[in-house]
């Protein structure tokens, strides 16, 4: 039973949710039983009542620390200025993963806010691989990296995405975190086959998964995080569950966020694909 | 194409600074998806990058938001991104230089004190998102020996900021974030106000300095001295400086102190 006592060990296990603001309170009073909780690292590299908010739900729960702002495959010189921010919040909450994506976010000195895609080169794959690995060295451990879904792809690629991703892994030796939702629509939008996908990964490596929710614009899908979890995505986790079995699960809600009720439910439901998984 | 060309077309194309040559030539090196030409990847991305920015200043800066209403407040911030440029990984770090736009956007100039009350909103926010700091170590200072006091320097607490308008902008602000302020009429003319921004534990707090209190507050801000201080002709009603000292680091307007270099010999 969760809320019972004060958290120290860092482990993480079942279904979680992302940790958003507007949930601050009714996790602050009620302390729900939900196993872990994803903090947004950007969010809490300050101080004040957000870090506060973390810092009084980490002595309850279990915390993982996903971010969007090292920009490792920007040729701009990693921001140490950032990276020690990043630093002194992992040793002030001591999480069980740090992730960040396969992606950039500037260039020149100027932030865009929006991860873009990499080439899937292997000039690209040197470049990302050196950095994760110095972001490594500097946190003192293995980071998460996460699997986009890019409006658009390079041409001229050397690597199929999964390729790139089992690759950049084995050669950073860094973890992966799997987007499933990305995965479902990358493959509606770029026309491919997403159990080739999870097929390829190396499953030792993927130490977490993440759902969320897509809406379609046109033809495309783009990956929102606005809405819930989709029939599609549902049925590709189950397929991921075939093939990475007990990885933790986050249920990802970032736009039209909505009660925490709705958030636990979808959780549930994710709990309950995984139990048929344990059953014989 | 090596990654750096890339990534320097893509930035632009993102950022929706690219040259109708620079687009076609990034346009070349994408692969458009079944559902969705390259082209209209690209502007995806710049809508997104767009989106994300404005609703940063949107929540940064609520106040001027409601002042003007959404369609001014959009027209505002689109003139505002042809030129804000992003340098931190930080959203929260963007938008430090609306104020001073606009105060040069003359189709806002109607509204002679939206740029103070802009200035205070984000003074505001970096208040609300300054380290946490502990209160004054008073067994540290006590630890100073006597004849170092002149070279002490107090620190206001981290994030905290003074900014003083022509305008009642405290009203104005309170009005339009606090949901019990009383909304009685606003009396422009009424006269200049001084205003200390800065972070009581989590509570973010707007005081009103006196007269007094705001000269002292300005010369603790920029790292004057304590002896200079009190060699310094302040009117202080009656009170001293060495009296005050005790008030405000009680108040918690005083939140660190480190010793200034000895001149050399």
């Amino acid at each position: 039973m969760r809320g019972a006592g004060v958290v120290t060990d860092s482990s993480i296990q079942g279904v979680g949710l992302g940790l958003r603001p507007p949930h601050y309170a009714d996790i602050l009073r009620s302390w729900p039983a939900i196993p872990w909780f994803e903090a947004l690292s950007d969010n809490y590299l300050g101080g004040g009542l957000p870090l506060h908010h973390l810092t009084r739900i980490r002595e309850r729960y279990p915390i993982t620390l996903h971010g969007v702002g090292l920009s490792l495959g920007s040729v701009d010189p990693l921001n140490q200025a950032y990276l020690q921010r990043l630093k002194v919040l992992v040793d002030r909450v001591e999480p069980s993963f740090v992730s960040d994506h396969l992606a950039w976010v500037s260039h020149g000195g100027r932030y865009f806010h929006d991860l873009a895609p990499l080439p899937y080169t292997e000039e690209a794959l040197e470049h990302v691989a050196e950095r994760i690995q110095r972001v490594q060295d500097v946190l003192g451990r293995q980071i998460l990296i996460e699997n986009l879904s890019p409006y658009v792809r390079f041409a001229g690629s050397d690597y199929l995405e999964w390729e790139f991703l089992s690759e950049l892994a084995r050669r950073a030796d860094c973890s992966l975190l799997l987007d499933v939702n990305n995965v479902f629509v990358n493959a509606f939008n770029h026309g491919f086959d997403p159990l080739t996908y999870l097929d390829a990964l190396p499953a030792e490596r993927v130490k977490e998964m993440h759902l969320a929710g897509y809406e379609e614009e046109g033809r495309f899908l783009f990956d929102t995080h606005g809405r819930a979890v989709q029939d599609g995505v549902w049925a590709l986790y189950r397929q991921a569950l075939q093939r990475f079995e007990q990885v933790p699960t986050l249920i990802e809600w970032d736009a039209d966020i909505p009660a925490l009720e709705v958030l636990m439910a979808e959780a549930a439901k994710a709990e309950a694909l995984r139990s048929d998984r344990l059953l014989p | 194409m090596k990654l750096a060309a890339l990534q320097q077309l893509f930035a632009a194309a993102a950022l929706g600074t690219a040259s109708a040559s620079e687009q076609a030539h990034l346009e070349a090196q994408l692969q458009g998806s079944r559902v969705l030409p390259a082209w209209q990847g690209i502007e995806a991305y710049r809508t997104s990058v767009d989106g994300k920015l404005r609703r940063s200043l949107e929540q940064i800066y609520p106040v001027c938001h409601r002042l003007v209403g959404e369609d001014f407040f959009q027209a505002m911030a689109s003139a505002f991104l042809e030129h804000g440029v992003s340098r931190s990984p930080d959203l929260g770090d963007y938008g430090a230089e609306f104020p001073a736009f606009l105060s040069d956007f003359s189709p806002a100039w109607s509204l002679a004190y939206l740029a103070d009350v802009a200035r205070l909103e984000w003074l505001w926010h970096r208040a609300f998102n300054a380290p946490d700091q502990p209160r004054l170590d008073l067994e540290a200072l006590a630890r100073v020996p006597p004849e170092h006091w002149d070279r002490l320097v107090f620190r206001l607490p981290a994030g905290a900021a003074l900014i003083a308008s022509d305008y009642p902008i405290h009203r104005i602000w309170e009005i339009n974030t606090v949901s019990t302020a009383c909304h009685d009429v606003i009396d422009l003319d009424q006269g200049g106000i001084r205003i200390l921004v800065w972070r009581d534990g989590h509570s973010t707090r707007l005081d009103l300095p006196s007269e007094t209190e705001w000269k002292l507050l300005q010369a603790f801000a920029s790292g004057v001295p304590f002896g200079e201080l009190c060699r310094q002709d302040f009117d202080l009603s009656g009170t001293t400086i060495a009296e005050l000292l005790p008030l405000w680091v009680q108040r918690g307007w005083l939140r660190d102190f480190d010793l200034q270099e000895a001149a050399a010999p």
